[in-house]
């Protein structure tokens, strides 16, 4: 893992001292609300419906079980005992006193943390593929390049008044657990023909209002280079982009209204000049340096297969089924990599309390080579767990209710916070999951089904992914009732797709039967093998709308 | 923004001898800060005047989407020009920064770049970095509040217009 050096525990430090002092500006009043909220923002802070909101970044997803226990005790002690872990793999807490978030920020600053860029219009916290540096055919950890452009993107002077938020996400891997291409600048890490590591760059994808798929626009550039790249899209961003109306201003608006040809041209003119000033070539030695924390950690020498693994599998069913949906085949043998799903059947997605999250910070210390993965899927994971122990591991999670053998299932489902906290949704998304959770609750039935991926956003903006959910179910207001537009087909992996909508929108009350009749429709017409993304990519929306609109 | 404004270069408040004239008042022979409409309508004859001359790029304006001047066309004239304005019309409107890095680094301007409109504190020192060299700023706010903030950051991962190399290079001496 990544740890900070005099300079970066500066540059944390100048932050925190700089936000109590924004902060005593405004509770003075020397500051307005208005004049406070883009300062707020870029500290992650946010006026919610009840109060305001702390999101805390976790850089690439990767945190040390003393930083869980730091996230546990904020839980704790500024909040009501729990946090919420979101798509974009942060924390957020819902509870914080604003007076108090100075004193909170300085405390996660000693376990090198923090807050910064997670709203406001600038770079926000850098995201990556989960199991960086776990699973087997990566070319690089995604973790290197993150670390490197979570740090040139802090406080970058040039690009932290954007016209619109922006989004970036790597994979190393060919399977894309990042979902790359739903991001505003999306990377690759990929080999070229001379074997040379480099970084394609996937530009303009996002949800919201109007969601697009990124365009590829580079093949390959090298990793000295990347960070001059990546400053040419931005400034021809920040010089294009549009600024008139919100909706339009996130890059990928700039990258349709200009056309796919015509922005690779903008952005190789830019990059050209960047370039040629020598400004941004990373250096090697920093890169090695950066690398050289993310080294593979010690793992013993174990036989591919664990004796005690296979005879705790036969004798407990149970055991059995969490191993086949939760744990994951490690790069090395004798290791598994276990997936921690925070959807408790009828449990809110993403929400874990202080006592989990202490558990989870002691299993990773005792069973896991101390590190935790969020994932935007809002589960953990532990990401190095020899097969030996995975029982062990298993019997304290099931004590924590950490337990549930549902990852990629349909009880699995994204939800954002949606009308119970959010001030912009139109309707709840968190009842919705827990009801879908509920009404599918018997294991079987969700083996069965398979893999389904539901993903609950209660407005427009998507903060729940519903465009690439395989199931997508999004909250709209009618007059003042909630009702849910559905759809179907959408993914967010390497084949990336956006979901077709049924047609007419349903009825609070109506929506689980609806989800209940996609399930049954898929069920009488897949064949064998056949995930329910696959039968819908083969059959289309047809026979689904048949039976959804019937009567 | 602000209703009364005073000028900081250097650290200091120094008295402001330029004077924003509009695209029909007749120029005199004092230091002027015209349109880029304006300029361009009359390099020719700006060339010959004998005093100094500046320019306002202003954002925000123009057309459908209104993303406002193009500095770039700048260019053909910087020889002529001693002050060149950049106008935030709101402080979320963050084009400037590019503004100003274009013009220092990609054009080479080596005279003052001034911020205007809505220029608060907490923007202050990410402009130092992206090149201006004076800020008009509301008048109420003492100099020794400015200079405080430009120094509440001390450290930054990467290179701008300012002499800071970045850290992600001076980790290695470069």
């Amino acid at each position: 893992m990544y740890r900070y050096d005099e300079f970066d525990h500066k540059i944390v430090t100048d932050r925190v001292n700089q936000f109590r002092g924004q902060v005593n500006r405004r509770i003075s009043g020397a500051l307005s609300e208005d004049a406070f909220k883009p300062l707020r923002l870029m500290n992650g802070v946010y006026l919610q419906l009840h109060a305001y909101m702390l999101r805390v970044a976790i850089p690439y997803g990767t945190v040390s079980s003393k930083q869980m226990r730091m996230l546990a005790h904020i839980a704790r002690k500024y909040d009501r005992g729990y946090g919420h872990f979101t798509t974009r793999q942060n924390i957020q807490y819902n509870w914080p006193a604003l007076d108090r978030i100075p004193d909170l920020l300085e405390e996660l600053a000693s376990v090198e943390m923090h807050a910064i860029q997670t709203s406001g219009n600038c770079i926000r916290n850098v995201t990556a593929d989960q199991y960086a540096g776990a699973i087997a055919d990566e070319i690089e950890d995604p973790r290197i390049i993150s670390e490197i452009i979570r740090q040139w993107s802090t406080f970058h002077p040039e690009f932290s008044y954007l016209p619109r938020k922006f989004k970036i996400a790597v994979t190393g891997h060919e399977n894309d657990r990042a979902a790359i291409k739903l991001h505003d600048i999306g990377i690759v890490i990929v080999k070229n023909d001379k074997g040379e590591t480099g970084y394609e760059v996937h530009v303009g994808g996002g949800q919201g209002r109007s969601p697009f798929i990124a365009k590829k626009l580079t093949d390959f550039v090298p990793a000295k280079k990347l960070l001059a790249y990546l400053e040419a899209v931005m400034r021809v961003y920040n010089m294009l982009g549009r600024r008139d109306n919100s909706y339009k201003a996130r890059i990928k608006i700039l990258v349709h209204e200009t056309g796919e040809t015509e922005m690779r041209r903008l952005v190789e003119e830019e990059f050209a000049k960047i370039d040629a000033s020598q400004m941004l070539s990373l250096p090697e030695a920093e890169l090695d340096r950066i690398s050289a924390y993310f080294a593979p950690p010690n793992y013993e020498n174990l036989p591919a297969q664990s004796d005690a693994f296979e005879a705790a599998k036969e004798g407990n069913p149970e055991f059995s089924h969490w191993v086949k949906t939760n744990l994951v085949p490690h790069k090395t043998p004798g290791y598994g990599i276990v997936n921690i799903s925070l959807k408790p059947i009828g449990g809110i997605p993403g929400d874990a309390t202080d006592a989990q999250m202490d558990v989870i910070a002691d299993l990773a210390e005792r069973y896991a080579l101390d590190e935790i993965r969020v994932t935007h899927e809002q589960n953990l994971v532990l990401p190095h767990v020899k097969l030996d122990e995975a029982k062990e591991v298993y019997d304290i999670l099931c004590a924590h209710d950490l337990a549930t053998p549902n990852i990629g299932l349909i009880s699995d489902s994204i939800a954002c916070p949606g009308l119970d906290y959010c001030n912009l949704a139109n309707a709840r998304s968190i009842p919705l999951a827990q009801e879908i959770s509920t009404h599918f609750a018997d294991l079987d039935k969700q083996y069965d089904i398979g893999e389904l991926k539901i993903k609950i956003s209660g407005c427009i903006n998507a903060c729940g992914h519903h465009h690439v959910g395989h199931i997508g179910i999004l909250g709209v207001d009618k007059k003042g009732t909630e009702f849910y537009q559905i759809s179907l087909g959408g993914s967010a992996d390497e084949k990336a797709s956006l979901g077709d909508i049924t047609g007419q929108a349903f009825t609070e009350d109506k929506v689980v039967d609806a989800v209940d009749t996609i399930v049954e429709t898929y069920l009488n017409l897949r064949q064998p093998e056949e995930r329910f993304l696959d039968t819908y990519r083969r059959v289309g929306m047809d026979p689904f709308k048949e039976q959804l609109y019937a009567d | 923004m602000p209703t009364k404004t005073h000028l900081i270069a250097n650290g200091a408040v120094v008295d402001d001898t330029w004077v924003f004239i509009d695209d029909e008042t007749p120029l005199g022979d004092t230091p002027a800060i015209i349109s880029l409409d304006r300029l361009k309508a009359e390099a020719d004859t700006l060339r010959s005047r004998n005093a100094k001359l500046g320019v306002v790029i202003r954002t925000n304006t123009q057309g459908k989407t209104k993303l406002g001047e193009d500095v770039r066309e700048l260019s053909p004239y910087l020889d002529m020009l001693t002050t060149i304005a950049i106008d935030f019309p709101v402080y979320r409107n963050g084009r400037g920064y590019s503004d100003a890095r274009i013009l220092r680094e990609e054009l080479g301007f080596k005279g003052e770049l001034r911020a205007i409109g809505e220029v608060l504190f907490d923007q202050w020192s990410f402009m130092a970095r992206c090149g201006f060299n004076t800020f008009e700023i509301d008048s109420s706010i003492p100099v020794k509040a400015f200079n405080e903030a430009l120094n509440e950051l001390s450290e930054a991962y990467q290179p701008a217009v300012d002499n800071q190399r970045g850290v992600l290079w001076r980790r290695h001496g470069l």
